[in-house]
């Protein structure tokens, strides 16, 4: 070994412990490491989705897929759909932030911090699409920071309002506004909109995904 | 699609009519969610300057105040055990003293306090909370109380109580029995109490009594005005310090950051400035719910028309080979390993190794959809058998037509259909293709002591080389050195004399002469000797002063809350270097120069139960270093998520005088999660241990990998407690 190569040795010790731990474990969490991050490293500012990704997207892939932005966090993504199960279709970002739809509403999320980890839509749902005036019980679910399950129970109201035309994407066509507000004891009360078509198909939504998350509008680009 | 009776009409009370209801009237009316965190006094409680409330905190809330009075510091964690019972630990500095007991010119001193709320604040009726101070400590801050605390208008709180003890020596009105006085003899300490740490029980409510009394006004959730008349005269710190009492009047003015950080400001006793900080925290709240890790994949349903094709078992072998591949590379991508594979025409099972997921029905539920979508589609039933060190540690069953069907739905449905089970004898073959394993580590370390009054806190930061050698899972090599970069645990010069072999009480010369040293150098053993049953043993260099071997037997059936063990350990005593050599059990005391023969053997019997909504006991009992024997009693509260927050007792046949300095081992221990700052999961814990003082009665061996926190881990009891993250 030469004096440079101890040199070099040398560094990279230093910047191990300096900056945390090496090592073979791919696995092995690293509390400096944490720290460091929580520190120093900021969320990087969301980008806003261009007209010109969205088709780009689309040119790739005929997939069905969905825009999404989180109104609070000003952030905007597409979502491509991998996989269905029944009537539930799960759609997924690039990084693997999922978002399920049933019919269009958001039924779950994964990824995106205090997920929705489901919810009982039947009754909301059922009424949503036929686009008719009543009550229904609506439940979701959330994780506590402890891991225990956070269980919202929320009355709901809805109303068909006026109608609307639609376009975005591929997705065109007259459908109706339909307003779903909702109140509980468990959580705060909030107001969902849907735009929904002739079939039932929910084309578009701004709908609440709880407190962290908040509003969320959704546009399907293609069904 | 079935939703299992969670559609409970019968707890929504109101119902909404939408039709004139206006949308932005639903919107402005906002949300009561977190629950109001109290204003801590100076000793770290809910209460008001120097007096106590009946006042609890949210449920499970870490509070770490340090409050300064005139010449006394008091640093204070306290912790809601339960919603009605707070517990704290203090340890706290009077300057300026000339007392006994006094080091450098502060009195040092520990103490522990309980609080409990007898009735809750109703519409009439206050809270009313009763509680004991420093009642295993020396007794400078000795007191009981009872205590009401009414809100009588929004933000108003009026308080009134009675108290003992310190909390009597103002103009008391009535006396309750004999109490010794706190200044025995114009002195804290005197014959009956010099060793401190008894529990002085007998002297609880008896002696003076005296009304305190006080108001608090929150004109908003961020600021409290507070005005007291208290009854602690502070004779301690007039006689002994250079405290000026000169009127029984505090006070004081809170304010809280928006992060819950309590400010505080005072003047107190008619002389006295003082000052605090509390740093309230929730384990049930802090952190990002559920976490900020990617999704897992998801379930991949069959085509009906496939779950018969039994076409693919022709070529049983080469099918499995495949699949396996596939099985590797995906869970792979879950950060999940797998250690072996049964697959048959209609049931698979896996050898599941879960390197990060702390919750392990997260690590279960991501293998599980996995395996939904690499299996041939005629597999029906899964069993995933968690590994831990190569021993199989339960069996998760589940049908595969039961992930389909309830992907979307409450986990509690999947927990329902999920059953767990003793692996012994079901777990399939170790594939030892990827073995010998070695990993290694070079990282940063630290090392603490604490309350050493000539330095509370002593600090070494250095360099860690740790490396494992595992020749199959269940054979496992482990060792670690460590070099001091900077610190002071080395010139600890303190010397206290021990009735007992010094099995502990000579740290200061393993600290100033093993550096660099080995920290542990040991060959591990683990299996399942049967069911129910598992086994550890472990030779080699076990811990900073022992070398030696240690065996191990477990047993904890699966759906169990009891869990039962035994471990016998023959040590030897390492050099002061910490190298590879070893000295004779003979220890000599440096004050009495008396000669004493620590034994060979010791070991314990252990009870471990689990009561429930995360509490825990363990109470151990057996034959300790020294020689003494006796039982340790440990009580732990547990958050899902990893936090652990407890307490531990030692009593063994050593009387308190032989004991010293406290009378018998006890302590506090904080367990916190990596994940909690990081976002994603991580299985890495950090934990640490408060010890009043460390002494040579009741303490044992320091052996690394005992089994019953790694094996509980996978059984029916801790499973479902975090089973919410099953599809997460």
């Amino acid at each position: 070994m030469n004096g440079k190569t101890i040199l070099r040795t040398a560094a990279v010790l230093a910047s191990c412990l300096v900056l945390g731990a090496c090592g073979n474990d791919p696995y092995r969490g690293n509390s400096f490491e944490v720290l460091y991050d929580s520190l120093f490293k900021g969320d990087a500012a969301p980008q806003p989705v261009t007209a010109a990704q969205i088709a780009q997207v689309m040119a790739a892939t005929d997939l069905p897929m969905a825009f999404v932005n989180i109104e609070e966090r000003k952030a905007q993504t597409v979502l491509i759909r991998i996989e269905t199960n029944g009537p539930y279709g799960t759609y997924a970002t690039a990084d693997r932030k999922n978002m399920v739809m049933r019919n269009g509403m958001i039924t779950s999320t994964r990824g995106l911090g205090d997920d929705l980890m489901s919810t009982d839509v039947d009754a909301v749902l059922s009424l949503v699409r036929k686009r008719t005036t009543g009550n229904a019980v609506y439940i979701q679910r959330f994780l506590r920071s402890d891991d225990a399950t956070r269980v919202l129970t929320y009355r709901c109201g809805v109303e068909p309002d006026k109608s609307v035309d639609v376009a975005m994407g591929l997705v065109r066509g007259r459908a109706t506004e339909v307003i779903v507000a909702c109140e509980s004891e468990d959580g705060p009360p909030f107001v969902d909109y849907y735009v929904v078509d002739g079939s039932g198909e929910i084309l578009a939504s701004r709908q609440w995904l709880g407190v962290t998350t908040g509003y969320v509008a959704m546009h399907r680009l293609r069904l | 699609m079935p939703y299992g009776g969670a559609n409970q009409p019968g707890r929504i009370r109101r119902g909404l009519a939408i039709s004139g209801v206006s949308v932005t009237a639903i919107l402005l009316t906002g949300t009561v969610l977190a629950e109001a965190v109290p204003s801590f006094n100076l000793y770290g409680l809910p209460g008001l300057v120097d007096m106590p409330t009946a006042e609890m905190a949210p449920d499970g809330t870490l509070g770490f105040t340090y409050g300064r009075i005139g010449d006394s510091h008091r640093g204070t964690m306290m912790f809601q055990i339960t919603p009605k019972l707070i517990g704290a630990f203090r340890y706290s500095g009077i300057d300026q003293y000339t007392g006994l007991g006094e080091v450098g010119g502060v009195y040092y001193d520990r103490s522990f306090d309980l609080r409990y709320q007898l009735w809750n604040e109703g519409a009439i009726r206050p809270a009313v909370a009763v509680g004991l101070q420093d009642f295993i400590g020396t007794g400078a801050y000795s007191a009981e109380y009872v205590v009401a605390t009414k809100t009588i208008a929004p933000g108003l709180k009026v308080t009134g109580g009675l108290g003992w003890g310190r909390l009597a020596t103002h103009n008391p009105v009535a006396t309750f029995g004999a109490r010794p006085p706190i200044l025995g003899a114009g002195n804290i300490f005197n014959a009956a109490n010099s060793t401190g740490g008894t529990l002085s029980y007998d002297n609880w409510f008896r002696g003076d009594v005296a009304p305190f009394a006080g108001i608090s006004y929150a004109p908003n959730d961020r600021l409290t005005f507070t005005l007291e008349y208290s009854s602690d005269d502070y004779p301690v710190e007039t006689t002994n310090a250079n405290f000026d009492y000169a009127s029984s009047i505090n006070l004081g003015v809170d304010y809280r950051l928006k992060n819950g950080t309590q400010l505080s400001a005072y003047y107190a006793y008619g002389s006295a400035l003082g000052f605090q900080v509390t740093y309230p925290l929730n384990p049930k709240t802090l952190g990002m719910p559920g976490g900020i890790e990617p999704a897992g994949v998801p379930v991949k349903p069959r085509q009906p028309s496939d779950i018969g094709d039994l076409g693919w078992t022709t070529e049983m072998a080469s099918a499995k080979a495949v699949t396996k591949d596939r099985l590797v590379k995906s869970l792979q991508k879950e950060s999940l390993e797998i250690e072996g594979m049964t697959l048959e025409p209609r049931r698979a099972t896996i050898r599941l190794r879960n390197p990060i997921y702390g919750a392990p029905s997260q690590a279960i539920g991501r293998a599980a959809r996995v395996m939904t979508r690499v299996l041939p589609a005629s597999v029906e039933e899964f069993t995933i058998v968690p590994v831990e060190n190569g021993m199989a540690m339960s069996a998760v069953t589940m049908r595969r037509s039961d992930l389909e069907r309830l992907e979307n739905d409450a986990a509690v449905e999947m927990l329902a259909r999920t059953s767990i089970t003793d692996a012994f004898g079901k777990a399939p073959p170790t594939d030892l293709d990827n073995f010998p394993k070695f990993i290694w580590a070079l990282e940063p370390y630290y090392s603490y002591s604490t309350f050493d009054p000539q330095s509370p806190l002593r600090l070494d930061v250095g360099a860690k080389l740790s490396g494992t050698v595992q020749f199959t899972p269940n054979i496992i090599l482990t060792g670690a050195i460590k070099k001091r970069f900077l610190g002071n645990l080395d010139d600890i010069s303190r010397l206290d004399e021990s009735k007992l072999p010094r099995v502990r009480t000579d740290y200061a010369a393993y600290n100033r002469e093993g550096d660099p040293a080995i920290d542990q150098l040991t060959l591990s053993f683990f299996g399942r000797p049967g069911r129910d049953l598992y086994s550890r043993f472990t030779v080699g260099y076990l811990e900073q002063m022992y070398a030696g071997a240690s065996a191990e037997l477990l047993w904890k059936p699966v759906d169990s809350r009891l869990g039962l063990g035994v471990e016998v350990n023959y040590v030897q005593r390492r050099d002061y270097d910490q190298l590879f050599g070893l000295q004779e059990n003979v220890t000599t005391d440096p004050i009495s120069g008396a000669q004493m023969t620590i034994p060979h053997v010791n070991g314990h019997v252990s009870a471990y139960y689990d009561f429930g909504k995360g509490y825990h006991g363990q109470l151990d009992v057996g034959r300790y270093l020294a020689g003494d024997y006796g039982g340790t009693l440990t009580l732990q509260r547990e958050f899902a998520n990893g936090w652990k927050v407890g307490a531990f007792a030692t009593l063994t046949d050593v009387s308190s005088e032989d004991f010293g300095e406290g009378s018998f081992d006890k302590g506090i221990m904080i367990t916190v999660p990596l994940s909690v700052g990081l976002g994603t999961p991580s299985r890495t814990t950090s934990t640490t241990v408060l010890r009043s003082v460390q002494r040579d009665g009741g303490a044992r061996v320091f052996v690394p990998d005992r089994l019953y926190e790694k094996v509980r881990t996978w059984h029916e009891p801790q499973v479902e407690d975090s089973w919410g993250r099953f599809w997460r």
